[in-house]
């Protein structure tokens, strides 16, 4: 079955661009000039993933990601210029699933929506529960994580943050979802507690916690587990 | 004012009695040796003097007063009311003539003196304001001057009210609705209204205009005001016309400096406008020329000058993104009203993510990080600290060769974040140039972006911290970024 995307882009050569570089890879493309446009098209055909383009000349975006998350669970790829980074993170917090900074590559693109549509429906289904990259291997239904096959002793808080991020690799987690379901809503502003953990834990599970290449910082936003 | 006023009447008609009672008893006293025209001329100095002194009833009275004691002590038949010759009725009613044309006279004289020392002091008055108001640098002290100014001349309540133009009025708090549509009025005709003015004549103030029609700055409600106190008003005006004079020449003042700010800005955005521009031309120049020997040569072109020319295409690209990026982060830095986006960040992830989009860059692996563990966490803007270190380690890809150290240390009072290269170095006299916007140093031909180290300033400035360069020709440079610790550091609750 082909799967269909949905670019939400005001630029045509923009728009030309990603409808080309997405057909030849096999996706069936869908674009729209517009936010009316889009949720005109979103009722019409529902599509597998949504490019929303940040800035367009309609609206910021926000009421299409409420709008689809209301309706179906389409994974929504936030395009963004560097510095619409509030826009960005609060698209994020209303349920996009990830985002890409102007200029992009075709590359990065194509990876972005690749995980997004691995995550298609694991809101619902069950999670991944083995995450297995280089010399890491977390097993969250054992409660296991190995270094190396070197086993890697982690605090209750360290694992319950280490799984909230496999449970999305790949994707980018704000603070605010991160704060949110590891120590709860009151703690969404404390963004401290999240440095700290979190040099904890790349010193235990990184080679390198300087250069780390699996809990990579997303500067600004949040963080992401590498999942190549 | 009233109360003295009492007291002065009542000393008025007590020291006509005394003046009485000294002019009867040195009649009787000099009886013996004087004739009964010498003791009248007693009672006419009597009266004269009770005339220049008091009022013209009090003197009539006095005048009345002096006849009859004349009469009824000296004038025969003595002891007695009654009046014995004609000649002595006609010098009696001469006298009572005489006291009243004196006091007349003398009450003019002394309101003449009054009105003179009244004048005088008004001038003085205009003359002070005149001299403080020109030395004022804000409204607010052209208003005061001028309450303190009318408050010293009009008993009040006085309201004076700095607005420009009728519709500021509205705004202006605890207002009186009826000193408010006297303002609003008289600002909108330009004109006096109230007592003796012919306009509004029943008000019980004056309201003036702060300047003429068409250019009103304010107006002020001053009170009493009599129909008849025309140099009162006149008065009035002359102060207010200051005042206006003085908040026009304020006005003055700050649209010419907006003026000279504005041109000054034009100058420093044309001249920005012209570097960036060329700046831009050249990856531009470089871009088109490889996507047009792609479209036109593309047969001719072996594999590997192809992949030589995209990935031309893409480095230029990137490059001319970086610019654009530096551009504009400038712009916003140096907007007024910045907000930085603060938060508490980690220094050892900012560089991580750094050397993360570094890397591609950096194939053979020239940067070297040296970060410590355990740093203190910096209350910082993330996006833009990674900028100003993705710009210094730009800058040493580009400008050395060899190994670049990246170092992170901590001091009591600051964290530390330092970039070394082994280029070329920079020279002394061109350490301060690099770090201003397009003052590009002009090195071997080399091109950088001209606003990188711009950026990296600024961003240190708004954090508050510094960016410093240490650098000896032949020897490299290095480039260290200072950014103060806050304390006290958030304190973790852990679990």
């Amino acid at each position: 079955m082909t799967l269909r995307v949905l670019v939400v882009e005001d630029d045509r050569e923009i728009r030309a661009l990603i409808q080309s570089s997405l057909s030849v890879e096999g996706f069936e493309v869908q674009t729209a000039v517009s936010l009316s446009e889009a949720t005109a098209l979103l009722h019409h055909s529902p599509p597998d993933v949504i490019v929303l383009d940040l800035g367009l000349p309609d609206g910021d975006g926000l009421q299409l990601v409420h709008a689809v998350r209301r309706l179906q669970n389409v994974p929504i790829v936030v395009v963004s210029a560097r510095h619409q980074e509030a826009q960005k993170i609060e698209l994020l917090d209303a349920g996009a699933d990830d985002y890409l900074t102007k200029p992009f590559s075709v590359g990065e693109l194509l990876a972005r929506i690749r995980v997004a549509l691995r995550h298609r429906g694991t809101a619902l289904a069950a999670a991944v529960t083995v995450h297995e990259r280089d010399d890491l291997r977390i097993d969250l239904a054992a409660h296991t994580v190995q270094r190396a096959g070197v086993p890697v002793h982690l605090t209750p808080t360290e694992f319950k943050l280490l799984a909230r991020m496999v449970r999305s690799a790949g994707k980018v987690v704000t603070h605010r979802q991160l704060l949110m379901d590891v120590w709860g809503p009151e703690f969404t502003e404390h963004t401290h507690y999240l440095r700290l953990y979190m040099a904890q834990l790349r010193a235990k599970i990184e080679r390198d916690p300087a250069e780390p290449r699996h809990l990579l910082t997303e500067t600004g936003v949040g963080y992401r587990l590498a999942s190549d | 004012m009233n109360a003295s006023r009492v007291s002065f009447s009542a000393a008025g008609q007590w020291g006509m009695v005394v003046l009485l009672l000294v002019a009867t008893v040195t009649g009787l006293l000099l009886e013996p040796y004087v004739s009964l025209t010498s003791q009248a001329m007693i009672y006419v100095l009597t009266v004269v003097l009770a005339a220049y002194r008091l009022d013209w009833v009090k003197s009539a009275v006095c005048a009345v007063g002096a006849v009859t004691a004349l009469n009824f002590f000296f004038v025969p038949p003595r002891w007695t009311f009654e009046v014995e010759s004609q000649e002595h009725f006609i010098a009696l009613t001469t006298m009572l003539v005489v006291a009243l044309v004196i006091s007349r006279l003398a009450s003019g004289l002394r309101r003449e003196t009054e009105t003179a020392r009244l004048n005088e002091q008004r001038a003085r008055q205009l003359q002070a304001l005149a001299t403080e108001l020109s030395g004022v640098t804000t409204p607010q002290q052209v208003q005061s001057l001028g309450c303190s100014a009318l408050e010293a001349e009009f008993a009040g309540p006085n309201t004076l009210v700095l607005a420009d133009g009728v519709e500021v009025l509205a705004h202006v708090e605890g207002l009186d609705a009826a000193v408010l549509d006297g303002m609003r009025c008289c600002m909108k005709d330009g004109a006096v209204l109230g007592p003796g003015t012919g306009r509004w004549p029943g008000l019980d103030a004056w309201y003036l205009p702060l300047g003429g029609r068409g250019q009103v700055s304010g107006a002020a409600c001053v009170r009493p005001a009599l129909a008849a106190d025309e140099e009162g008003r006149e008065h009035a005006q002359a102060l207010c016309a200051l005042l206006a004079q003085a908040l026009w020449r304020l006005k003055l003042t700050t649209s010419m400096l907006a003026a000279q700010g504005e041109a000054q800005r034009q100058q420093l955005q044309s001249t920005f406008l012209a570097a960036i521009s060329h700046d831009l031309r050249t990856p531009l120049a470089a871009i088109v020329g490889a996507a047009s020997a792609l479209q036109t040569q593309h047969d001719k072109l072996g594999p590997t000058e192809q992949a030589r020319l995209l990935d031309s295409i893409a480095s230029e690209a990137s490059y001319l993104s970086a610019i654009t990026e530096n551009t504009l982060q400038l712009v916003r830095l140096a907007s007024p009203g910045l907000v930085l986006r603060r938060d508490w960040e980690s220094m050892e992830e900012i560089v991580g993510a750094v050397l993360a989009r570094m890397r591609p860059h950096d194939p053979d692996h020239r940067i070297r990080a040296s970060v410590p563990e355990g740093l203190p966490l910096v209350r910082a803007d993330p996006v833009l600290l990674a900028q100003l270190v993705g710009n210094l380690l730009d800058n040493a890809l580009k400008h050395g060769e060899g190994a670049i150290e990246l170092t992170v240390s901590v001091q009591p009072q600051e964290i530390r974040i330092c970039v070394a290269d082994h280029g070329p170095g920079i020279a002394p006299a061109e350490q301060e140039d690099i770090f201003r916007p397009y003052a590009r140093g002009d090195r071997s031909g080399r091109r950088g972006a001209g606003l990188g180290l711009a950026v990296c300033r600024a961003i240190a400035q708004a954090h508050g911290g510094r960016l410093t360069l240490q650098s000896r020709a032949g020897e490299g440079s290095v480039f260290c970024l200072l950014l103060p610790l806050d304390v006290p550091q958030p304190v973790p609750e852990l679990p």
